[in-house]
């Protein structure tokens, strides 16, 4: 048995890259790049000055390096979240954020591509020498040294970036000017490789123009490439304590799923906030499901081919036709309206959330004082989830209790039934401890087919009752084209419902004996 | 007719011996029916299979009528000049249609005439005629409509763009023989239809539909919905279709449009009063619209009546502070006298007939349903037939393939790509194919293991027969019965997946769809305007349940143990 869960968790593992490089190159297909999409977000400000929204763009590709091919980033991202690592070993700063080694910084591509005749530019980063003096230095010190050249460097580096876009820019005016019309690319894009292809005319203005900046820029990339040279420097001499255990270059740790693009939160951690809630929605449903479909599947087994199965059978069959945006819409629009459900008397529902605004004042457990009956924590939130929690549940009740039914009708025609018949059981104990007994079995594995349809269905559910779950947050990041976040959702959803499918395996073996995997 | 030269003639003649077929013929015995035919009968036999094969004609044909049942354009238009003399007649519900719209309604109605008349053809091989012939201009007019959006902007030859022009009627000929000969070539190696020379008349009436439906309107139109400013001056008498409205005929948007040059009455309403109150009033409800607001800068005001109109919707405007959707309606019915054509079913916040959008929505449906789960059942045949075949490693690979795209909800998949890559039709049917066929690979995997081992199999492997022949003509056919059960659930799961997507607002923005009318049926302050998510609710409800029940009878028509049974 320990060997067959060791087997399949392994083989997870394939699935698990599969999936998320699926997902990646899914998102890494969409059109105009991510950083287009990005603008709206954090940047949105800054978009004034020369170059505007190219540079701006420009800033948010090398932040979250969207800038390399698709394979490239994927690999960057599979490495943070492989536990076993080949970098540095990342430092943790007092308020336990994962800090790593400076990212290294390249010559802009016209500089590097020895055309510009520019004197200036040392194309080599790594053979810059820090000017950091580390000598001496006590523990808090280095602390305070390491915060104030790795902020030197983000400056420097967004300084830089900055200066490399309008150099491109000026070279667009350069290649328009001389007339290289193959090598624009856009307004604010140059194709290098093709201008570079003729000789670099030093006549025109727009020439003289571009060899300004440029060495503007080289002298730019200089200081930045000091100030990296200074951060690994300071980060070498481990001013922070260091995290996971190994070597640099070989070490172990917990994965680094990334911060997300569009709110400045670590994705596990918003994931871990979420999983809960989505987790609660779907546990909260599948006794749901059972309680309903298992005793409807047993009565149209045993009045099979009355008109209970058939109005049984229909009925969950006309539940799983029903949309569930549909339903869920409607739900709120009359059960949840104060209105409409007044006529009957009754109280309405809540239209969306898991608590009232007042919750965290509640007691947990409901009481009564002499203000009357005060509902707690506990059944403000049940109150709260009854809607959401039947939305996610009614279309599972047609497939259990279909599967109900059959395993009981070929129960019904076992030796075993005929054999307790023919020595007198009373005919409901048949049914209930021969036939009902071992037609349980295979409903054990039935939240296998279950579960994943729920979890996507609860992605609707929590858009269209606002619960913040993990389903809001994809729909959130897709419309906001946050990778990060995406891969993350993407990730755990997916060692949810693989390691879902495991337990089902698992818990089908334990209970029937005859089913072994050895 | 090699046996007619062995024989000699007179055993044709006279029968020397009685088969036991003529016996039994002799006994009453009928011949038994082919699998298929008998599995449509044992299906057509239940009344809930009846009632969804009822449904799903229902919405075929609204699907494919759609244009000339709800459009803004009218259907029959006459012009008159200034002293009232007839200038022409013209038909703008036809200068309108789109490519599709024109081939599906000719192939459609075509298509049920041949199937219906009494030919010297058996119905069988008239409908693979048909079916040939949608696969066929389907691709063609696809193709053309993914150019035509696509392509438009990024023109080298800027013959697309030429195009345009409505007499470049040779280039328009030119272009569409460039899109529908291809298909035509590709179509004469398929052999859906046989002999080759009714495949070939079939091709070639085919393709000529197609190039003649590019043609007819190529770029997208601008629709002008100004025919009832115009009606109302007289300058235009028009007949429209049974619902007068297109789904995204905006009534207030037009008239802004129309009124921007110049002031006149129209205007002034228009501004103090509709644009005011129309956030106020929201989608209106079916049993309110008689008096329907944008119909109120058409009234034939005089002076006075302006006068009081003003006065009235000043004092409404003093009365009340933070008007309830009761007062604002009241006032409206107050100031209004005049009705207009009626919304059966009301409209949505932007004036928009919820009827027409209900019945253009029925397309988006229904080919998203057929041809996504056509796409989906294609490669799992392909890549389910390939492991089941070869086994050993291509199986173990090709299996990770299928837990790849098992291992996340379907749905989820589906959000990301659709919230990625650009929003189309065509998108939309790609992707919900591409990420469903899992299920078709896993059925044509079993059964193929299992027919591997079968001596017909093997007899065929040692005669040397291509790999090809093999796989799909002597395995496929008898693997292939469980998919083509699962297809009719697998077009349910794609509506269902539809809705949803469109729900979501991931869905083409320019194509009516019932997610999208759920969707906007919660307006801003969190008013319900039920209309909107009843009645599309109901639609999908229906389809999905239709497609359900004939799968389950089809299951039920295939399933082994009821022949047993009937013994």
């Amino acid at each position: 048995m320990l060997n067959y869960i060791a087997r399949r968790l392994l083989l997870m593992i394939p699935t698990l890259f599969g999936i998320t490089f699926m997902v990646f190159m899914i998102i890494a297909l969409s059109p105009g790049g991510l950083a287009a999409g990005l603008q709206l977000g954090p940047g949105a400000t800054q978009t004034q000055g020369e170059g505007g929204a190219a540079v701006v763009e420009a800033y948010l590709e090398d932040r979250y390096g969207l800038n390399d091919p698709a394979p490239v980033q994927y690999l960057r991202w599979l490495s943070r979240i492989s536990p076993i690592k080949f970098t540095k070993r990342d430092q943790e700063s007092p308020d336990g954020q994962r800090l790593s080694a400076p990212r290294p910084i390249n010559p802009p591509e016209l500089v590097r591509a020895d055309w510009l005749p520019i004197e200036t530019v040392t194309l080599d980063a790594g053979s810059i020498e820090p000017t950091v003096e580390l000598e001496g230095l006590g523990t808090d010190e280095l602390a305070g040294l390491y915060k104030r050249v790795r902020s030197e460097y983000a400056n420097a580096r967004g300084q830089f970036i900055r200066a490399s876009k309008l150099l491109e820019i000026r070279a667009v005016d350069y290649a328009e000017a001389v007339g290289i019309e193959a090598a624009i690319e856009s307004e604010t894009e140059v194709r290098v490789e093709r201008l570079v292809r003729t000789p670099f005319d030093a006549g025109s203005a727009a020439a003289a123009e571009l060899l300004v900046v440029g060495e503007d820029t080289a002298r730019i990339f200089n200081a930045a490439a000091r100030a990296r040279a200074n951060e690994m420097a300071v980060f070498d001499a481990h001013p922070l304590p260091r995290m996971g255990i190994g070597v640099d270059g070989l070490w172990l740790g917990a994965p680094d799923l990334g911060q997300s693009f569009t709110r400045s939160q670590d994705v596990l951690e918003l994931i871990g906030d979420r999983l809960p809630v989505t987790m609660l929605l779907n546990v909260l449903a599948i006794p749901v499901i059972y309680c309903i479909a298992i005793p409807a599947g047993v009565l149209a087994a045993t009045r099979r081919d009355t008109l209970i199965d058939t109005v049984i059978g229909a009925f969950f069959v006309a539940l799983w036709a029903l949309p569930r945006v549909g339903v869920g819409v409607l739900a709120i629009g009359y059960l949840a309206d104060s209105n409409w459900m007044s006529q009957f008397g009754l109280p309405h529902l809540p239209t969306g959330g898991l608590h009232s605004d007042d919750a965290n004042e509640m007691l947990f457990l409901p009481s009564s004082g002499e203000d009357g009956f005060r509902p707690g924590y506990l059944l403000d939130m049940a109150w709260h989830l009854a809607l959401p929690v039947l939305c996610v549940a009614y279309s599972g009740f047609a497939v259990l209790s279909k599967q109900t039914r059959a395993a009981m009708l070929e129960n019904f025609n076992a030796d075993f039934v005929r054999t307790a018949r023919a020595k007198g059981v009373a005919p409901g104990d048949v049914t209930l401890y021969h036939v009902f007994r071992n037609s349980l079995l295979p409903l054990i594995t039935m939240f296998v087919t279950i579960f994943p349809a729920m979890f996507a269905g609860s992605i609707i559910i929590e858009e269209i009752f606002s619960i913040e779950g993990m389903g809001k947050l994809a729909i959130d990041a897709i419309r906001r084209r946050d990778r990060e976040v995406l891969l993350g959702v993407t990730l755990i959803t997916t060692i949810v419902n693989l390691l879902a499918l495991l337990l089902a395996d698992i818990l089908y073996a334990i209970a029937d004996p005859r089913v072994s995997y050895d | 007719m090699s046996a007619d030269r062995n024989q000699p003639a007179a055993s044709r003649e006279a029968p020397v011996s009685v088969s036991g077929v003529m016996a039994m013929t002799g006994l009453h015995a009928r011949a038994s029916k082919p699998f298929w035919a008998d599995a449509w009968d044992h299906v057509t036999s239940k009344l809930a299979a009846r009632l969804a094969l009822v449904w799903i004609s229902i919405v075929v044909a609204l699907a494919i009528l759609a244009p000339v049942i709800a459009s803004g354009h009218p259907l029959v238009l006459r012009e008159f000049g200034p002293s009232g003399e007839l200038l022409g007649v013209s038909s703008p519900l036809f200068d309108n249609l789109r490519p599709g719209e024109l081939f599906g309604l000719v192939l459609g109605l075509l298509g049920l005439v041949f199937f219906v008349l009494p030919l010297p053809l058996s119905r069988q091989s008239r409908l693979a005629m048909i079916f040939a012939a949608t696969l066929q201009g389907g691709l063609t007019i696809l193709i053309a409509s993914i150019l035509e959006l696509n392509a438009l902007s990024r023109d080298p030859w800027g013959w697309l763009e030429a195009m345009r022009d409505p007499d470049a009627l040779g280039l328009k000929l030119t272009a569409g023989f460039v899109f529908a000969g291809p298909f035509a070539l590709l179509a004469i190696v398929v052999p859906i239809v046989n002999p080759l020379p009714r495949r070939i008349v079939v091709i070639t009436l085919t393709a000529l539909l197609a190039v003649v439906s590019i043609g007819h309107t190529w770029g997208e139109p601008d629709p002008v919905f100004d025919y009832r400013e115009r009606e109302r001056t007289g300058e235009i008498q028009a007949v429209y279709t049974l619902v007068p409205f297109s789904p995204f005929e905006r009534q207030l948007d037009r008239d802004a449009r129309n009124r921007s040059e110049g002031t006149s009455l129209d205007e002034t309403l228009a501004k103090r009063v509709v644009t005011p109150l129309r956030p106020l009033v929201g989608p209106l409800p079916p049993d309110q619209l008689d008096r329907v607001p944008p119909e109120l800068d058409r009234l034939p005001l005089d002076a006075d009546q302006i006068d009081e109109f003003e006065a009235a919707y000043a004092e409404w405007r003093a009365q009340a502070e933070s008007p309830t959707r009761a007062d604002v309606q009241r006032a409206l019915e107050r100031i209004m006298g005049g009705s207009g054509a009626r919304y059966w079913l009301g409209t949505d916040g932007q004036g928009q007939d919820v009827l027409a959008h209900l019945i253009h929505a029925c397309r988006l449906s229904i080919s998203i349903g057929l041809i996504s789960t056509g796409i989906a059942v294609t490669i799992g045949i392909i890549i389910g037939s390939l492991m089941g075949y070869f086994g050993g490693l291509v199986d173990l690979l090709l299996y990770r393939l299928v837990e790849i795209v098992q291992g996340v909800p379907v749905l989820f998949l589906l959000i990301i790509a659709a919230g990625v890559l650009p929003k189309n039709v065509y998108v939309m049917m790609a992707i919900i194919g591409c990420f469903g066929w899992t299920g078709d690979a896993r059925f044509i995997r079993a059964e193929f293991l299992k027919l591997r081992k079968m001596d017909f199999v093997q007899s065929a492997q040692a005669v040397g027969l291509p790999l090809r022949s093999i796989l799909f003509k002597h395995m496929l056919p008898n693997g292939i019965t469980p998919v083509l059960v699962n297809a009719s659930f697998a077009i349910a799961a794609a509506i269902l997946f539809e809705s949803a997507l469109s729900f979501l607002g991931l869905g083409p923005p320019d194509q009516a769809s019932w997610g999208k009318l759920i969707a906007s049926a919660i307006g801003e302050a969190g008013v319900f305007y039920h209309w909107l998510a009843v009645y599309p609710t109901l639609a999908i409800f229906l389809t999905v349940l239709s497609f359900v029940l004939l799968g389950e009878a089809f299951r039920d028509a295939i399933d082994p143990k009821r022949k047993k049974a009937r013994v």
